[in-house]
């Protein structure tokens, strides 16, 4: 016990000083605004390497992941890596952490030549690493996973209740809101991410690699992260950045090396670039896309929510009394935090789950108690967010997978046996119009690549001529190629006249592309706003259950002052 | 024409030295068999011999072998069904004694009808007895989300128990033992191969092996098996679960009826105790080493009435205990497991030298 909090406290002293607790405090405290944060990471001198990467290649059976790539990182910097999905820059970081070994190059880590076999070996040099897909033991409690392979949980007992009072005191100054005792199987993706985030503090690091951390977070939660990595650095911890946010680069980093394609464009100080060059450098041509918002609220309601209940799979009411009207020809996205009732609202809508309270009717007709089948027929399309697990079926090829809702049409059965030809047909149109790269339609889905496999999914969803179109983080993991191409068929849909709910992680996406903007907050919508008029300080305070009262109080005190 | 240019002419498939495990892995149980049996005073190739001879000496042990493969065939079959759509039914033979039981209900009481229209109706009521009584397990699970495996496995216990007790009372012929009354004439299956035990219950066989294959080509069948290979796609496309799951388990029940009515009619005439010996737990492990498609089974089924066969006539001429077979068809199983892990690393082994010539060529 003594002990324990003996080396909490040398840990906390290492982390911030003594004078820098509180200097943190009114970081998080000011919402860290951008402007001072620059002024503080530009005042930062960068020291002596601390890792040097050269000439690093690694391949993957016929692609080259990284490709002669030169990477360095300085001591107390905060060091982005920016580029797109596939770019290598998780890879990368992989090999630094000792996940992969490359296949030519070598790692300088402190001055001395390293080769590491394990995270095990990269752990001893200080080297620790919060990835973006979770990688905790599910059946296992927060505090478990946090302390497991520690010197500390290696005896006969484990003394659970130190660690787990560590673990609150530590959640508590990063404002990472968890719950030592849960079951991290029972998590959400954002929270099991803030587990992550608090096991590689909770070891005595000083090199830390963060992959893509923001992409669950709140803008203030993002915010508060930013200013806490700012005093990390300070007491001379080094931090990697992997994001693909041109924001968040130029907000926190200090330098960043661009990567395209597995091979480095450059690295350069973040104060002496801008966005549109940073952007130019990771794709190769400028990004910004600029879709026209459409006015819709006075279109005719297609599906209308009426405060609905629903439970979610724990058995705990999960939708509490949401309402929601989605419209004609319009894209309303649904904005949210992991793990506010996302799931559960498109499971609802689609007939998954069972409605516990509340009505919902479709195209005038209520659809409450209906079968997943009868709602299809009666103009439900439905893009789930693991299409890996519940959009298609893995072992069976395109072609199945294209009739998966369908077989029993006239179209393509008789009364006993399947039509062969019909389905094939389809299958090579649905191939040619949605641009599917594969070597034929009866090979098995799980060769395609994943955006490959979400334009399966779509083209089975879409060929039912849907009037309402719910769609469930529709381009997570895609690549900007197929990202793109999947917004483009989003508002062609809308243009058509359907009533498409986009419901998405990624707050970017849905500025881009939705015209009306709802947010989710445990299991309520909070405010529905159209996207004209969006503010993203607002949605990111709604997003974080705070009611838009606080908002107009913020924003009168500011036109006071 | 040298060897190698012969040698690379040979398609690369058979070339493949996976494509032989599986044999080399059913031999070495055979070798492991013959180890066993060296450990007694038996000699091991002669034992070997007669085994086969049993099953291939002559035409009563080939016919022996197609009438045991029926069974065999019908009730992997059945197993095989219930698989594909990940329903785990384990009571193949609580089924086939019920279907046994139907046919020879119907049976008994078909005196003097047309032969054909008696044995259809046979037939019908065994598969239909089967398919009821694999219902039960079927409506627990459906209903109350009982585990399936348990409900089978201990209904089994409960079809043998009701046969048993129905031979010692009711369904009792006059005499000392417990054997039911003898099925009519019409009732019997006619031998197609005059001398031997063969009889007309192949072409069911046949048929049903065929109607399986097909089966998968068909809407229900399209339903079944999605919902066996992920049930959450299945249900978010709008498959009925409820529905696939009677409908495999009528499927699959009524095919272990039809080997049970079969049993009866072509080949006992009569219902007593142990009709079946096993062969409802024997297709578990056919479902499995034919990995669930109809050919695979039937060559499977055939593999093991050879040896079940043989065995049989190992006991006769040399004593040796027909538990033999049983232990060979364990070690079968065991073997082309193991084989299959084997397989696994081959891959892996691949793999990993084309990481090695890759890491090379980058040098």
């Amino acid at each position: 016990m003594f002990l324990q909090s003996k080396f909490f406290i040398a840990f906390i002293s290492r982390l911030f000083g003594s004078g820098a607790k509180k200097d943190l405090e009114t970081q998080i405290d000011r919402k860290g605004e951008s402007l001072e944060i620059k002024n503080l990471s530009s005042s930062i001198a960068t020291g002596e390497p601390v890792v040097t990467m050269k000439g690093i290649i690694i391949r993957f059976g016929e692609v080259t992941a990284n490709n002669n790539v030169n990477f360095e990182l300085r001591k107390g910097e905060i060091h982005a890596l920016l580029g797109e999905n596939g770019a290598g820059k998780t890879t990368l970081m992989s090999i630094l952490y000792g996940l992969y070994q490359p296949q030519a190059g070598e790692i300088i880590v402190k001055g001395h030549k390293t080769s590491m076999k394990s995270p095990n070996d990269a752990m001893t040099l200080g080297i620790a690493m919060v990835h973006q897909h979770s990688l905790l033991t599910p059946p296992h409690s927060v505090t478990e996973n946090i302390i497991v392979g520690l010197k500390e949980s290696r005896g006969l007992f484990l003394n659970i209740s130190t660690a787990e009072k560590k673990i609150i005191q530590l959640s508590e100054k990063y404002g990472l809101k968890i719950d030592p005792k849960a079951i991290v199987g029972d998590l959400a993706v954002g929270e099991q991410q803030r587990v992550e985030i608090i096991k590689a503090l909770y070891r005595d690091v000083d090199i830390l690699i963060l992959d893509e951390p923001t992409s669950m977070l709140t803008p203030q939660e993002e915010k508060a992260l930013f200013s806490t990595l700012q005093s990390m650095v300070r007491q001379g911890l080094s931090i990697i950045f992997i994001t693909h946010k041109l924001h968040e680069v130029m907000e926190v980093s200090n330098r960043v090396t661009i990567l395209r394609g597995g091979m480095v464009v450059g690295t350069v100080n973040t104060s002496e670039t801008n966005e549109t060059e940073l952007a130019r450098m990771m794709v190769g041509r400028p990004v910004i896309e600029n879709i026209a918002h459409k006015g819709s609220s006075n279109n005719p309601v297609v599906l209308h929510l009426k405060n609905v209940s629903a439970l979610n799979n724990a058995n705990v009411m999960f939708l509490k009394e949401l309402s929601l009207e989605l419209r004609k020809s319009e894209i309303l996205g649904i904005a949210g935090v992991d793990g506010n009732g996302q799931a559960e609202l498109a499971e609802v809508i689609a007939g998954l789950r069972k409605v516990q309270k509340g009505e919902i009717i479709m195209d005038g007709k209520p659809i409450t108690t209906l079968s997943p089948r009868k709602i299809r027929e009666l103009g439900l399309a439905y893009v789930p967010q693991d299409r890996l697990e519940t959009g298609l079926i893995l072992e069976y090829s395109i072609a199945e997978n294209l009739i998966l809702d369908r077989w029993y049409f006239e179209k393509y059965s008789g009364r006993v046996f399947l039509k062969n030809n019909e389905i094939k047909n389809f299958a090579k149109k649905a191939v040619s119009e949605f641009e599917i790269k594969t070597p034929g339609i009866n090979v098995p889905v799980n060769s395609l690549s994943g955006g490959n496999l979400q334009k399966v999914l779509m083209a089975r969803e879409l060929a039912r001529n849907p009037k309402v179109l719910v769609v469930h983080n529709p381009t997570r993991g895609l690549d900007i190629g197929a990202t793109h191409y999947i917004h483009e068929q989003l508002i062609k849909q809308r243009d058509a006249g359907v009533g498409v709910l986009m419901i998405s992680l990624d707050l970017d996406e849905i500025l881009t592309v939705a015209d009306r903007i709802a947010v989710i907050y445990e299991g309520k919508i909070m405010a529905v706003m159209d996207a004209k008029d969006a503010d993203v300080d607002h949605i990111g305070l709604l997003m974080g259950g705070k009611p838009s009262a606080v908002y107009s109080k913020k924003n009168e005190e500011e036109q006071n002052k | 024409m040298s060897l190698v240019t012969t040698l690379s002419q040979i398609p690369k498939k058979m070339r493949d030295v996976r494509t032989y495990v599986p044999f080399a892995s059913a031999s070495l149980a055979f070798v492991v068999g013959a180890a066993i049996l060296a450990s007694t005073d038996i000699d091991v190739g002669r034992a070997y011999t007669i085994m086969f001879r049993g099953a291939f000496g002559s035409i009563f042990g080939i016919a022996d072998v197609l009438v045991k493969t029926i069974s065999l065939v019908l009730t992997g079959l059945a197993v095989s069904v219930a698989f594909k759509c990940r329903q785990w039914n384990i009571g193949a033979e609580g089924q086939l004694l019920m279907g046994a039981l139907g046919g020879t209900l119907v049976g008994i009481s078909l005196v003097g009808a047309v032969p054909g229209l008696a044995i259809f109706l046979v037939l019908l009521l065994s598969f239909a007895f089967g398919s009821l009584f694999a219902l039960v397990p079927a409506i627990l699970k459906v209903k109350f989300g009982v585990n399936e495996v348990i409900s089978t496995v201990l209904l089994n216990f409960v079809a043998i128990l009701f046969i048993s007790f129905l031979l010692h009372g009711p369904l009792k012929a006059p005499g000392f033992n417990p054997y039911s009354p003898a099925i009519s004439d019409a009732s019997e299956m006619p031998i197609i191969l005059p001398g031997t035990r063969l009889h007309a219950g192949i072409f069911v066989a046949v048929a049903a092996t065929v109607g399986v294959y097909y089966l998968w080509k068909t809407k229900i069948g399209f339903e079944i098996k999605s919902v066996g290979a992920n049930i959450n796609a299945a249900r978010y496309a709008g498959m009925s679960i409820t529905k696939s799951t009677l409908v495999t388990f009528v499927i699959s029940g009524g095919l272990a009826g039809l080997a049970g009515g079969l049993l009866v009619s072509g080949v006992q005439h009569f219902l007593i105790e142990g009709i079946s010996p096993g062969y409802g737990f024997i297709a578990v492990i056919i479902a499995l080493l034919g990995r669930q498609h109809p050919i695979g089974v039937a060559v499977v089924a055939f593999f093991f009435s050879v040896l079940m066969t043989g065995s049989e006539t190992m006991y006769r001429s040399l004593s040796i205990p027909t538990a033999f077979a049983t232990t060979l068809q364990a070690l079968v199983l065991v073997f082309v497991l193991v084989g299959q892990l084997f397989i696994i690393w081959l891959n892996k082994r691949q793999t990993r030298r084309l990481d090695l010539k890759e890491k090379w060529l980058a040098k």
